[in-house]
């Protein structure tokens, strides 16, 4: 909580450093640029961390060291890979549709990072508090898909349509019940806006407030939020074995590298929408009557908070990746149109029959 | 002139820049992508008319959704590096006139017509009024049409598989 | 965005109206054709947003509009894409102008 105020009037401080040096419009555009830059700097540096973080963990669940020959114990490893890809050639496939091909990576990333916008990652720490924000990640988040279309279509592969059409359909058809798992909790906190969801967990968390539906809801999220990342063991779209590496097959270099910044951003994007949702975002963790320890939790900042919740659920989705084996794509649609979405239809109406009773906690 | 109306003008322009390439290109699947633009460029004009959202559902469904659909179908139906055949020239002259006549006569009929532009602020356009009279059963409420509509989706839904559902033949 | 004048974005909204129509005459795609309609639909919701905004500030009606229209377009385009998809299996091309079993 200190950390966080701290935070607030930093960004309070440099608003009117900019304000009483130049005009007003000049100071907004300055502003905008150092948020963007922000952004992209913390999930550029949250991209490398994770790709070590990855390799780390996959290394240890399947009982060996992963890398350690770039720096200690590998910690270069990260550093060293985005050097190679810098360094490499961009390579055009001759009979493509060029402009396309070469405005698809910036599709996929720019959308990746349009829906950090409304996240807040502290007490006032947020660049856009829009009114509708989960509605406003949901839509954002659905143009991802375009992207892959567009580098799948392009690259004239039949590797990259049959990847492509493979990643479409699975977005477009797990989108309905993480967005029906979003659903649940904006009809419990009332509210569309980031801050007003985090604001409504001030007194528990929904996953213990909101019990039975909201449980439901999140292992529907996260479950959804996998697919959508096009993540094993749902990554069909990139089945090595099958389909070489699925949409991306003909990029290289940079262009590779932003396809693959991209899908590192929407992870991050999903984690943390359901650390904010369904975890409580920067709310510490209370439990009512036990007035020391809600102090005690008071003392870890807010940013500490949502962090380590966001890693939490990053961990999570690493977990699923290395543990199950691929689906097929029968077995995949089947999970989704005969299992996930009939659940998640159902569990919106108990969760708004126990909203509107008021029998959460 | 404000920035906000710098911005409206420039959006604009993309979005009629980018809905005339997807009329006139003559591949398809780029004719695609323009109306993408175009259609992001209206939510955008919606934002700045702070209708967020109506401007989210815009990019939801239509892009998200509507797009989505059609590049599946050019996937389905069409082969990368075609190209679409070149219009009749008669057509071409038909289309125009019929088109150049009908915005002379519309805009003719703007022009004309006196609009009683009202500045007061009015009610806020967000979610929840939205929902709140939407979902009303009393006097102005929309329940009914509502359920409608949802009937529609519905029999849309089973039409579409009824319609492209691949009959076995025995 | 008050002093943006209501004729400004009507006359946006008819220009997207007429290259819609234009390129429903001269198209004989019908993925293209389905397109042009969607250009011409989405004119009319910025003329129903605007008039709502302009003209009656105090009512919902012209978003409720927008809604509908918004809705009805879904339902309708996948549809057409339904109709498209058979179509090809039958006929192995989408242009209007071979579909001419039942032509007389």
């Amino acid at each position: 909580m200190q950390l966080s105020i701290s935070l607030l009037e930093i960004t309070r401080a440099i608003d009117s450093w900019l304000n009483s040096i130049f005009h007003p419009h000049v100071a907004f555009g300055i502003e905008l640029v150092l948020a963007g830059v922000a952004v992209i700097l913390l999930v550029v540096a949250m991209a490398v961390l994770m790709v070590y973080a990855e390799r780390k963990l996959a290394g240890f669940m399947q009982m060996r060291l992963g890398p350690m020959r770039v720096g200690k114990y590998g910690s270069m490893q990260a550093i060293a890979d985005v050097m190679k890809l810098l360094l490499k050639e961009c390579l055009v496939p001759t009979n493509s549709d060029k402009m396309m091909f070469k405005l698809a990576p910036f599709v996929v990333t720019v959308v990746s990072f349009m829906t950090i916008v409304p996240i807040a990652f502290a007490r006032g720490i947020q660049l856009w508090d829009i009114n509708i924000g989960v509605f406003y990640i949901t839509a954002v988040s659905s143009l991802s898909v375009i992207g892959i279309l567009m580098a799948g279509w392009s690259s004239n592969n039949k590797y990259s349509l049959l990847g492509a059409m493979r990643s479409g359909a699975q977005i477009v058809s797990y989108e309905l019940s993480g967005g029906l798992a979003l659903i649940v909790v904006v009809m419990m906190s009332g509210t569309l806006s980031i801050s007003g969801i985090v604001q409504a967990q001030a007194d528990g968390w929904w996953v213990i407030k909101g019990h039975i539906p909201v449980i439901i809801a999140f292992v529907t999220f996260i479950i959804t939020s996998t697919a959508e990342l096009n993540r094993a063991p749902f990554d069909l779209a990139e089945a090595e074995s099958e389909l070489t590496a699925g949409y991306h097959t003909e990029y290289s270099g940079m262009q590779f590298a932003m396809f693959f910044l991209s899908e590192y951003t929407n992870m991050f994007v999903l984690s943390m929408v359901a650390a904010t949702v369904f975890l409580g975002g920067w709310m510490p963790f209370h439990i009512a009557g036990l007035e020391g320890f809600n102090h005690f939790m008071d003392y870890i900042p807010g940013i500490v908070w949502f962090f380590g919740k966001t890693f939490f659920i990053l961990f999570l989705i690493v977990w699923f990746r290395w543990t199950f084996p691929r689906l097929r794509i029968d077995q995949l649609l089947k999970l989704e149109w005969k299992y996930l979405l009939p659940v998640s239809i159902i569990n919106v109406l108990f969760a708004a029959f126990i909203a509107l009773m008021g029998w959460y906690l | 002139m404000s920035a906000s109306t710098i911005i409206f003008y420039i959006v604009s322009a993309l979005v009629l820049v980018f809905g005339a390439m997807s009329v006139f290109t003559r591949k398809i699947f780029r004719a695609a992508i323009y109306l993408l633009f175009s259609l992001i460029g209206i939510a955008g004009i919606y934002i700045l008319m702070n209708m967020d959202f109506i401007a989210a559902l815009q990019v939801l469904i239509y892009v998200g959704g509507i797009i989505v659909l059609i590049i599946f179908s050019i996937f389905l139906t069409h082969q990368a590096g075609d190209k679409l055949p070149k219009p009749l020239f008669k057509r071409i002259v038909a289309g125009a006139s019929m088109a150049a006549f009908g915005l002379i006569v519309v805009l003719g009929v703007f022009y004309k017509t006196a609009f009683k532009v009202t500045t007061e602020a009015g009610i806020d356009h967000s979610a929840r009024s939205i929902g709140r009279q939407m979902l009303d059963y009393h006097h102005h409420g929309y329940v009914y049409p509502f359920e409608i509509v949802s009937f529609l989706l519905l029999a849309a839904l089973v039409g579409c598989i009824v319609i492209a559902v691949k009959i076995q033949k025995k | 965005m008050e002093q943006v004048p209501l004729a400004h974005l009507l006359i946006l909204s008819s220009a997207l109206f007429f290259l819609g129509i234009y390129g429903f005459f001269t198209r004989r795609n019908m993925i293209t054709m389905l397109m042009s309609v969607e250009l011409i639909l989405n004119s009319v919701n910025i003329n129903f947003i605007a008039f709502n905004k302009y003209l009656f500030p105090n009512q919902l009606e012209g978003i409720f509009f927008t809604l509908f229209i918004i809705a009805v377009a879904a339902a309708e385009v996948s549809l057409a894409i339904a109709i498209i998809i058979n179509l090809f299996r039958k006929f192995n091309t989408v242009d209007v102008e071979e579909v001419d079993t039942m032509k007389f």
